[in-house]
């Protein structure tokens, strides 16, 4: 399948991205960002650069270095650097090769074919400029969308039924308002508006006033005059900016800002979020009346909104999100990188027309919930978790908890809570006919197939024998979204509680574990070790014991530190002597078998030993069963 | 009788085909089924691996974290110490040495500026001045140092350039 790009071709800075395995991906530039500045010059050598480098060198060579091309697309304008004129359509077709070259780079395959995004207001020669520039630069240019539209897919408002949705876009130096109607997946615009001088820098550049102004109302230095200065102060406004959003309170501080009179002074501002905001809110105020004279050209009150969508990054700033809620009335969208949701919706067209976004392949279900079965003590032992792509299959090996265990019990279970007894179970079967053998040593391993439909097959397969049993659950996963709902819910509610308690189950477990382990070892080892050590471990065993018939967690911890402080010395003197002796390695107190990840089925009836625990090898299925250990986590 | 055989003899090979072909069908159909399975679950593989490496890489990046976090607080407490301190200058310049150790190790270095020609891949020209003793795109004043880490640009000098305009006279 042939990879067709998405751009967002920027006035400022231009972005690019690919659906890959049915996901946007936004590509870097081979400087490492996720941007590329829209800035194309020519040396004095004749030496073309595009992007990071060209900006870098804008100031030297101002002759020869054209920025914020996009403004002058469609208009029969020629730009001339170093004696050579170029149109507009070629300036942008050095950005949109520059793009191309390191898109293919990044993907490692030749890449023709892109969907470019323009503004809504942009009318038809700016279109086929932009496209021509695409043309220029090598592309197969499939398709012109409008930038609000590519936001709007990004967030899969295409897919919702008819909408009425509000694209507010608030770059680095303009601001646009679109008003879009959606239906069947067609897009119609019904408004734009804007300020082709409006946006983040404006921003920055009052906060920066703001800092010079309070400096020198206490220093009598007026900060703006050195650049060393005022660059470290351009760059700590912006930072203040961006923490603002997230904290109520920052402090500037730039020691060393400058000296006078050979003593160096240090600046320190405090800075709240609502001062940020009090000085910000010109600017944000002078998106109001654009908002509202397309609300009133398209004849729509705020209230017929049904989406808002922000694009740039200063609609990060909580107090541009706020004046967005006041104007249509309701919260905007959230999920995807305002800076990079044009170019993630174009990638989604492109995705749409090259086939990566198939119905078939890329609308594929996740699992809802996490599908488990239960162990040892109640436990939730996690096979697939949620939000695993479907179709998929994992399996795992578990092993019995208690001697001579002829069946276990699979209990199959939906839901995020760590005890079994809290989840929906989603069915049941024995495993029968497991010959008889110590606990630990048959090998039983359980398999949960889902198929594209949500359909599961679990089955059960005693290795040693080769005996299997399996059983099909249908419809079960077909939950209700609120039913989803509901139990991730309980899930975080409980939280605390259920990490309690299966920490509890899995203290007993371990204990029990242990205990067993350790009357097995004692037995091999009873004739190596001298009658006192073996006193003190059987003691400490009779200990444990007597605290596992109890309900005391902590008592059970407690003697189980024990037991396992007494073996590690007789296995360390154990080992002495046997160095000592030069003689094999055999032997040893390993009483720590515990499996990281423990299992039982609940033995079946015929058999009357109580626990039926089983400790685990995790050996996966390699293909598929890809996380290893993560009962823990 | 002998029409009859020969009727029966066409239409013989002619079910014959028919079953064969209703067979092929048949297994075509399932191997296309079965095929059909296979990429769906590849499919669903691709997916479920992209979302357990971008796990991986939030946890990489915690990990990355606390690393550089730690040899902060170090830096931290001694330059504490430091300011505690009624005479720090010989401790501020130890810390200094930890902290020129640090970069040492993850090959970080400093770029050249000052006096050098101006070079886009290293610098960033923030300003332009006219300095008839200097020659054209030489760099007199550097705003912020700039860094490599392992001949990679971390970030580029901050510099003003030479920029002078030409003499029309001399022309």
């Amino acid at each position: 399948m042939k990879k067709i790009v998405g751009i967002d071709l920027g006035t400022t800075n231009s972005e690019v991205a690919v659906m890959e395995a049915g996901k946007p991906v936004v590509i870097k530039s081979t400087e490492g960002n996720t941007y590329f500045p829209s800035v194309v010059a020519f040396t004095k050598d004749g030496e073309k650069l595009v992007g990071e480098s060209a900006k870098r060198q804008a100031i030297v060579n101002p002759e020869g270095t054209v920025m914020r091309i996009k403004r002058k697309m469609g208009t029969k304008e020629k730009i001339r650097l170093h004696g050579k004129t170029y149109t507009p359509e070629q300036i942008s077709a050095f950005i949109l090769q520059k793009i191309k070259t390191d898109a293919e780079e990044y993907l490692g395959e030749k890449i023709d074919e892109a969907v470019i995004t323009v503004p809504a207001y942009f009318d038809d020669d700016q279109r086929q400029a932009t496209k021509t520039a695409g043309e220029i630069a090598g592309f197969k240019v499939r398709r012109i969308i409008n930038e609000p539209t590519a936001a709007a897919l990004a967030y899969g408002l295409d897919k919702k039924g008819e909408q009425k949705i509000a694209i507010f876009d608030l770059g680095g130096g303009t601001f646009d308002i679109t008003l879009m109607e959606v239906g069947g997946g067609v897009f119609e615009v019904l408004s734009t508006n804007g300020d082709t001088h409006l946006g983040g820098s404006d921003m920055d550049q009052i906060l920066v006033d703001y800092i010079a102004e309070d400096f020198k109302k206490k220093h009598g230095v007026d900060l703006h005059k050195d650049l060393k200065t005022l660059q470290r102060l351009i760059e700590a406004a912006e930072n203040a900016k961006i923490e603002l959003s997230s904290t109520l309170k920052t402090t500037i501080n730039l020691p060393y800002i400058t000296v006078v009179d050979n003593e160096p002074k240090h600046l320190e501002i405090e800075f709240t979020r609502a001062l940020l905001e009090r000085l910000i809110n010109p600017i944000i105020e002078k998106t109001v009346r654009p908002c509202q004279q397309a609300l009133k050209d398209a004849k729509l009150n705020p209230e017929d909104i049904d989406h808002v969508v922000l694009v740039g990054g200063p609609t990060r700033m909580q107090a541009v999100q706020k004046k967005v809620d006041e104007i249509f009335r309701k919260k905007a969208e959230h999920g995807v990188d305002p800076m990079e949701c044009v170019a993630v919706g174009a990638a989604i067209q492109a995705g749409i027309l090259s086939g990566e976004v198939d119905k078939d392949i890329v609308l594929l279900d996740v699992t809802p919930l996490t599908l488990s079965v239960e162990t040892l003590g109640g436990v939730s032992t996690e096979l697939i978790p949620r939000n695993t792509t479907i179709p998929t299959k994992k399996s795992k090996i578990f092993s019995t908890a208690a001697d001579n265990q002829l069946s276990v019990e699979i209990n199959i279970l939906q839901g995020e809570r760590p005890m079994a007894a809290d989840n929906k179970s989603l069915g049941r079967f024995h495993l029968d006919g497991i010959l008889p053998a110590p606990r630990g040593i048959p090998q039983i391993e359980v398999a949960f197939d889902i198929d594209v439909n949500g359909i599961i097959n679990v089955s059960a397969k005693d290795l040693g024998t080769g005996k299997e049993q399996s059983i099909r659950i249908t419809g079960s996963t077909k939950l209700s979204d609120d039913e989803i709902n509901r139990m991730k819910k309980e899930a975080e509610a409980h939280a605390e509680d259920d990490r309690n308690r299966k920490e509890k189950v899995e203290v007993r477990n371990y204990a029990d574990t242990m205990a067993h382990s350790v009357e097995n070892t004692l037995k091999e080892i009873k004739d190596k070790i001298s009658e006192d050590e073996k006193q003190n471990i059987e003691n400490a065993l009779k200990e444990l014991k007597k605290a596992l018939t109890g309900d005391d967690i902590d008592e059970i911890k407690k003697k189980t530190d024990e037991l396992s402080e007494i073996l590690q010395k007789v296995s360390t003197n154990l080992y002495q002597k046997a160095a000592q002796k030069a003689a094999s390695s055999q032997t040893s107190g390993s009483t720590s078998e515990q499996a990281d990840d423990s299992w039982s089925g609940h033995p079946s009836d015929e058999d009357k030993t109580i626990n039926a625990d089983f400790k685990v090898k995790d050996e996966e299925n390699k293909k598929t069963d890809s996380k290893k250990k993560n009962d823990k986590t | 009788m002998t029409t009859k055989k020969i009727t029966e003899k066409k239409k013989e090979p002619h079910e014959k085909n028919i079953l064969v072909f209703k067979k092929e069908i048949e297994k075509l159909k399932q191997e296309l089924n079965e095929k059909n399975d296979k990429l769906l679950r590849s499919y669903a593989d691709l997916q479920n691996y992209q979302k357990r490496i971008e796990k991986e890489l939030i946890c990489k990046d915690e990990e990355t974290r606390k690393k550089y976090i730690l040899e902060i607080i170090d830096l931290y407490e001694l330059l504490q110490k430091a300011y505690e301190n009624s005479n720090p200058k010989d401790g501020i310049q130890a810390i200094l040495q930890n902290i020129q150790h640090l970069l040492e190790i993850e090959q970080v270095t400093v770029i050249d500026s000052l006096g050098k020609s101006f070079d886009r891949f290293y610098h960033y020209a923030i300003s332009t001045v006219e300095k008839n003793d200097y020659e054209d795109g030489k760099i007199v004043d550097e705003i912020k140092k700039g860094y490599m880490i392992c001949n990679k640009i971390l970030r580029p000098s901050q510099v003003v350039v030479v920029k002078n305009i030409i003499k029309k006279e001399g022309d």
